[in-house]
């Protein structure tokens, strides 16, 4: 497990034009699950437990280009206030929402952010990155 | 509308005042100034008021004072001229250390023969305990309601973490067997959680059938068909609505057939496509999963029955319905069937198999 990652951290090393994807989700086993997707997919995976651990990641580095987060996560922040955070602070990241809230609709998201009801079909999730990281990056307000 | 008494003045006037202080609805009669003329002992009792000291009193005197809200005044005085009723007027009465009553006030002016004397008559209703048990009835239905949604999620948040930990392992083994295994448990869970979503739309505990089994497909298809050119599966299902629970055991089948069909009736790159339906008469019901395939090996004992074979089964038994094989050359059928009355017409008449 370990050495894996760190072949993968090798690997990121080399290859630094490999999109970089922040995972918010507090729930271990299915943060690990998101991250396994995200690599899967062929993009880098970043990891937080909670929308502040976001910001500060968000804040310490430039190259994040898409966020996939939970919604109901303990913290001052839950994902709904984190998106929108975002979307004001980093207009040009890509938003990926995921909840087992079945009141969530996109209209509470904020424009070309996506939802995804959870649980989430892998492949649909990945489809999904996959189109928004092929796209240029969001234009600035 | 009140009936003109054609009574003495006087004796109209006592008749008045008997019926006023024996009213178990709490009463007051008033004169042209507002002055109690007479108050039924049970508006005393529940507002507490002396029953000696009350006829003659100012109304806006009453108790502490506590009846003269400046509204409910002007509209009395409106009532005595003649210009208005009071159908129904709400006013909060706030006494000194009571709890504040929700009251609801009418009043009309008496219509009788000495014209010359105005009288009112003003009946108050208590609608504190009706507004509370109302506000009760309101937050149980409130409280029921995120407590539902409470589940729903952590319904979701569960059958989540399954999903994530089974496909975390089908990537981590090294036998591609197991992974199939893993993959197809992974596909039994998203089967189910496909009804759990239709449910948190739903209200009533029942699913339709045919938007859960389109996303059913589509979601068996993006993650099993690896070329959309090469194989696509086709739904054809109408417009019933039924039972969560019955909706989870025919996800369950078409999940099971759709991904034997998937796996067995295409080898080598074969094209096709694979077709589910449901249609429904009544109480009889049929859902069928068809291929136009390789067909059913010759010897029929090559085709050992494995566990899906056996979900299959077990479902349709629970669902009271008959399971038919058919090989259609090209393909295979599955019908599933469920006959509750005999249906005559030999149009309808499924099970041919």
């Amino acid at each position: 497990m370990l050495a894996q990652r760190f072949s993968a951290k090798l690997e990121n090393a080399m290859s630094p034009s490999r999109p970089v994807v922040l995972v918010v989700e507090d729930h271990v086993l299915i943060r690990q699950g998101a991250l396994d997707i995200v690599n899967s997919a062929g993009f880098e995976a970043l990891e937080a437990q909670s929308a502040d651990a976001a910001i500060m990641i968000l804040e310490s580095r430039t190259d994040i280009r898409l966020v996939f987060t939970d919604v109901e996560m303990p913290g001052t922040m839950d994902g709904l206030k984190l998106v929108h955070y975002i979307r004001d602070r980093w207009p040009p990241v890509h938003l990926i929402v995921a909840s087992g809230k079945a009141i969530l609709a996109e209209s509470q998201l904020p424009a070309g952010a996506k939802f995804f009801f959870k649980p989430y079909d892998e492949t649909s999730i990945i489809e999904m990155m996959t189109k928004m990281l092929a796209e240029p990056p969001r234009p600035q307000h | 509308m009140v009936a003109p008494i054609n009574l003495h003045p006087e004796a109209a006037l006592s008749l008045t005042l008997a019926v006023i202080s024996s009213s178990s609805t709490p009463l007051l009669l008033l004169n042209e100034e507002l002055r109690v003329v007479a108050a039924s002992a049970s508006f005393c009792r529940d507002f507490g008021i002396d029953p000696a000291s009350i006829s003659g009193q100012e109304l806006a005197k009453v108790g502490a004072g506590e009846w003269a809200a400046p509204q409910l005044m002007s509209l009395l005085e409106a009532t005595a001229s003649g210009a208005a009723e009071i159908e129904a007027y709400e006013m909060d009465l706030n006494r000194q250390g009571e709890p504040v009553c929700h009251l609801v006030i009418r009043a009309h002016k008496l219509d009788y023969s000495d014209k010359n004397q105005v009288l009112l008559v003003m009946a108050v209703a208590d609608m504190t305990q009706a507004h509370a048990d109302e506000k009760f009835k309101d937050d149980l239905v409130r409280q029921k309601d995120i407590l539902l949604r409470e589940v729903q999620h952590r319904v979701a948040n569960s059958l989540q973490i399954i999903a994530s930990v089974l496909m975390q392992s089908a990537r981590k083994v090294q036998s591609e067997e197991t992974r199939g295994h893993l993959h197809d448990a992974h596909h039994r869970v998203m089967s189910i959680a496909a009804v759990q979503k239709q449910l948190a739309a739903s209200t009533l505990g029942e699913v339709e059938l045919a938007p859960y089994l389109v996303q059913l497909c589509k979601s068996l298809s993006a993650s099993m068909v690896h070329d959309h050119k090469q194989l696509s599966i086709e739904v054809e299902v109408d417009e019933s609505v039924i039972d969560a629970d019955v909706s989870v055991s025919l996800g369950l089948i078409v999940t099971e057939l759709v991904i034997n069909a998937l796996k067995h009736a295409f080898p080598d790159h074969r094209h096709g496509t694979i077709n589910v339906a449901y249609h429904s008469q009544g109480p009889n019901w049929t859902l069928s999963v068809s291929d136009d395939g390789m067909g059913m090996p010759e010897n029929m004992e090559d085709a050992k029955p494995g566990l899906g074979t056996n979900i299959v089964e077990a479902l349709a038994k629970r669902l009271e319905a008959k399971v038919a094989i058919s090989n259609e050359r090209p393909g295979t059928a599955v019908s599933v069937a469920h006959r509750q009355i005999s249906v005559v017409d030999a149009d309808v008449v499924l099970e041919t198999a």
